[in-house]
């Protein structure tokens, strides 16, 4: 079941241009951009700064309008949705974000940030909220007994995890990952990318996965699109993208990655 | 560059008329009838009268107004009395062309503002740097509470105590007057003293510590340690790599500032006695002397647009990053 | 190793806290030779970047250190600031993660290069343009002649990074110190700066310090890897041997942390 379809989005910022004295102009950030995501899958969006993905997750958040183009989520145009319509939406679609810091309230404790779009939507959890937080936080692999800590008081990829738990809370069909491991450690990288897994497994949910690292989306994605200048060059399987790349410029892009020498690499698999 | 520049003029003369026409319409139409104020107390209505006809009273507001204007530009005329451009009216208190009364008052308004900006910036910039070089010492400390201290003291106060102190307790100040500094440099000097420091200390203390949180960010800044990584010299480092990132913000509010106090320092020179475009912008304000308050006001106004204008013209010259990119 | 640029024995270093002082690098120790990379790959708080800017001299305030830190024999180590600034830019130089932070705003990268190398070289301000120029032609970015009076902003980010490396080779130094000069750039970018540096190091045989929390980077770039983790060295050997045959165990989780990109690593 196709559960969101973005059909030929554009979006156009109007820019100053460079210096105070410059003539305003236009610039396209996204360009006639069409893909789908199945229920229950992992699209990954991958391009390098400037090539419009996180402008594109945006949109498909609802968090930016397009200048053209729609954006249809379990059949509903939701392009222009206002009102109980977007409200229903953003029940069912939640993002995480790259910086977890920024993206969580310093001055309010874990509690009160895991169940704050259960408030704005005005649920009450069954169970009440203390129970319904603590269930949350043990599902993401946190502590239950910090529900009333503040998010300075968490480790980077502790402070994801509070994100991600956030974003679960609404029971959500979509959650939108905006780079969301990029800021962190290999080593957490590796435990926060396995959460998002499990989690997947567990609740059948689908994934829009934006990223500039493609070995971290060769791991998670199903499927991937590869974004340039604001276009789609390519979307493919995951292994039709990485093992036969059609797009020029997406074997540009898997030629530069940096690999681990492949016979230390072999070795060292084989000596374990 | 010349298309900009011609652009924020255009800007300058719009808002000028904007500034005319709101306080034309604020002094001339909501205050007392000035034809009553002029005709004092043996009045008749017939004087009443001739005196509307002859300042244009009874015509229709549109085309006071436009008189007024073209005054200042072509002149006008009262009655039989020719008032030569620029023409601002007559002072209603003294029958005195407003437009001489200013020329005759700007120099004592511009050299106590001249003269309290270069105070104020040398004590400022130059305390401020110390205390930020100096972080977290006894001299940043104390200097920084002097600093908070000095801003919150209200300038008539300091005015009044430095005053009863220096020149009725002490007697190593003369009193204020607008001597002029060809006559007499030191007297010159001596009673244009205190206004200056007066008017200075709030300014000074306000720069001091906006200079110090500017040095320090600036010392914070990856490019300072790359200027250090560069084994740069500690002059050149501190010159090109902390001053100059630091202090070109600085500008911009100087700018205003200055171009605010232009306008007239009301306050300071009503109490020192110096008669400069603030006191008598008081002493009209007192009288309701409308065409000299409606010039003050006005004057004011030039001199904050006209700054608004050279401060972005400067920084686009200081911050390349502001700057045109030439095609 | 006959021929050793650049020693490092030793290292502690001690920064100040609220709660007290910390060992922020302890005692590590680690060689460059002449026209070797040597590579120090840990992840965020485990001392790398410390250990660079103690070479130089450039912690923060209050910072002690002990051991010893030797250039061609020199002791670097527990030098007055004025003598070590000899040193910066001419014999050492440092290449940081942010370009554009890096560079001042205010001046053309022409007299950001010139200003180095009148200062360690001499020389007149049109002859320090002419190195300039030259410097940037080195680093293959375009229109040297006209980009050396551009601004930093004026340049993209690869090209950024390019003036940094431009400016760090121009005294040529002995011994180049790499601060994740290629975090902040994308993958792209990434690898045509680290075939530039590679080249450059082949032409000046300069020994390169190259910092990094990136492994498949130290792996495409060091001859020598250090591993460290909380100030902690914890391991330290030829590339070849770090990365098949770890001996620590925080060596190898990171190696198995790492996603990889080729087919044979996928299960």
């Amino acid at each position: 079941m196709t559960l969101l379809k973005v059909q030929g989005v554009t979006k156009e910022f109007v820019t100053r241009g460079d210096g105070a004295m410059a003539r305003k102009s236009t610039f396209t950030a996204v360009d006639d951009v069409s893909f789908e995501v199945e229920l229950g899958e992992t699209l990954a969006i991958v391009g390098e700064s400037g090539s419009g993905k996180s402008t594109t997750a945006r949109i498909a958040a609802r968090l930016l309008e397009p200048t053209k183009g729609s954006v249809v989520f379990d059949g509903q145009d939701v392009t222009r949705a206002s009102g109980k319509e977007l409200a229903t939406f953003r029940n069912n679609v939640q993002v995480v974000f790259q910086d977890p810091f920024s993206s969580l309230n310093p001055r309010y404790t874990v509690e009160r940030i895991i169940t704050a779009p259960l408030t704005y939507q005005g649920i009450a959890p069954a169970n009440g909220r203390r129970a319904f937080t603590q269930e949350l936080m043990e599902r993401v692999g946190l502590n239950p007994d910090h529900c009333r800590r503040y998010p300075a008081q968490f480790s980077g990829g502790q402070a994801q995890r509070i994100g991600i738990a956030r974003a679960l809370a609404v029971n959500p069909k979509l959650v939108i990952c905006d780079e969301a491991v990029s800021a962190l450690d290999v080593s957490i990288q590796a435990q926060v990318l396995e959460l998002l897994m499990r989690l997947q497994r567990e609740s059948g949910f689908s994934y829009v996965f934006i990223a500039h690292d493609l070995a971290v989306v060769r791991q998670i994605a199903q499927r991937v699109a590869v974004m340039n200048r604001g276009r789609i060059v390519e979307v493919g399987t995951r292994d039709q993208v990485f093992g036969d790349p059609q797009d020029s410029y997406t074997k540009t892009l898997l030629a530069a990655v940096p690999r681990i020498n492949p016979e230390w690499d072999a070795k060292r698999r084989q000596a374990r | 560059m010349t298309r900009y520049v011609l652009g924020r003029l255009g800007g300058v003369v719009l808002i000028l008329l904007a500034v005319c026409l709101f306080t034309y319409l604020i002094f001339f139409k909501l205050s007392p009838d000035p034809a009553v104020m002029i005709c004092g107390k043996t009045c008749t209505p017939e004087r009443i009268d001739s005196i509307r006809t002859v300042l244009g009273l009874n015509q229709p507001l549109l085309t006071q107004f436009w008189e007024f204007l073209s005054g200042i530009f072509a002149g006008r005329d009262y009655g039989s009395v020719h008032c030569s451009a620029p023409c601002l009216g007559y002072s209603f208190q003294t029958n005195e062309s407003v437009w001489s009364m200013i020329t005759a008052r700007l120099p004592v308004s511009i050299t106590v503002a001249v003269g309290a900006a270069v105070l104020w910036l040398l004590v400022g910039v130059i305390g401020g740097l110390v205390s930020a070089v100096k972080q977290g010492t006894w001299w940043d400390r104390s200097a920084m509470g002097l600093a908070l201290g000095g801003v919150s003291v209200p300038n008539y106060v300091l005015a009044l105590v430095l005053q009863y102190v220096l020149v009725v307790k002490l007697q190593v100040l003369p009193f204020p007057s607008a001597v002029s500094f060809v006559d007499n440099p030191a007297v010159w000097f001596e009673s244009y003293l205190m206004p200056w420091v007066v008017l200075a200390v709030g300014y000074a203390c306000l720069y001091a510590r906006l200079t110090r949180s500017n040095v320090i960010d600036t010392l914070a800044e990856n490019y300072y340690r790359t200027a250090r990584a560069k084994g740069l010299s500690g002059a050149l480092i501190m010159r090109r790599h902390a001053l100059r990132p630091a202090l070109t913000p600085i500008t911009t509010i100087f700018g205003m500032d200055f171009a605010g106090l232009l306008g007239g320092a009301l306050i300071t020179e009503t109490v020192f006695g110096l008669n400069g475009i603030g006191k008598m912008a008081a002493d009209s304000i007192a009288k309701n002397d409308q065409p000299v308050i409606m010039a003050v006001t006005l004057l004011a106004a030039f001199f904050v647009v006209i700054g608004n204008v050279v401060v972005d013209l400067l920084y686009t010259a200081l911050d390349p990053r502001v700057r045109v990119v030439s095609a | 190793m006959s021929d050793e640029l650049f020693v490092v024995d030793n290292l502690t270093v001690t920064l100040p806290t609220s709660r007290g002082p910390v060992d922020v690098v302890k005692n590590v120790s680690f060689t460059v030779g002449r026209d070797e990379t040597v590579g120090i790959v840990g992840e965020s708080g485990s001392g790398k970047s410390m250990t660079a800017l103690a070479v130089l001299g450039l912690l923060p305030r209050g910072a002690r250190t002990s051991g010893s830190v030797r250039l061609d024999g020199a002791e670097l180590l527990g030098r007055s600031d004025r003598d070590l600034r000899s040193v910066r830019g001419n014999a050492i130089s440092m290449v940081f993660q942010d370009p554009l932070s890096s560079l001042n705003p205010y001046y053309t990268v022409g007299l950001q290069i010139a200003e180095m190398y009148r200062t360690h070289r001499g020389g007149s301000r049109s002859a320090a343009r002419k190195v300039a120029i030259e410097a940037l032609e080195r680093v293959h970015i375009p229109d040297a002649a006209r980009r050396v009076d551009h601004y930093p902003h004026q340049f993209s980010g690869g090209m950024r990074q390019r003036v940094m490396i431009a400016m760090a080779l121009c005294c040529s130094p002995s011994l180049l110190i790499a601060d994740e000069p290629t975090t902040a750039l994308d993958v792209t970018v990434q690898a045509q700066i680290l075939e530039l540096l590679a080249e450059l190091q082949s032409t000046t045989g300069t020994g390169m310090m190259f910092i990094t929390h990136d492994l498949a980077v130290i792996s495409s770039i060091a001859q020598r890897v250090l591993v460290m983790q909380s100030g902690d060295p914890v391991e330290y050997g030829t590339a070849e041997q770090v990365f098949s045959d770890p001996r620590h165990e925080y060596t190898r989780m990171l190696l198995d942390a790492v996603s990889r990109i080729d087919d044979e690593v996928l299960s």
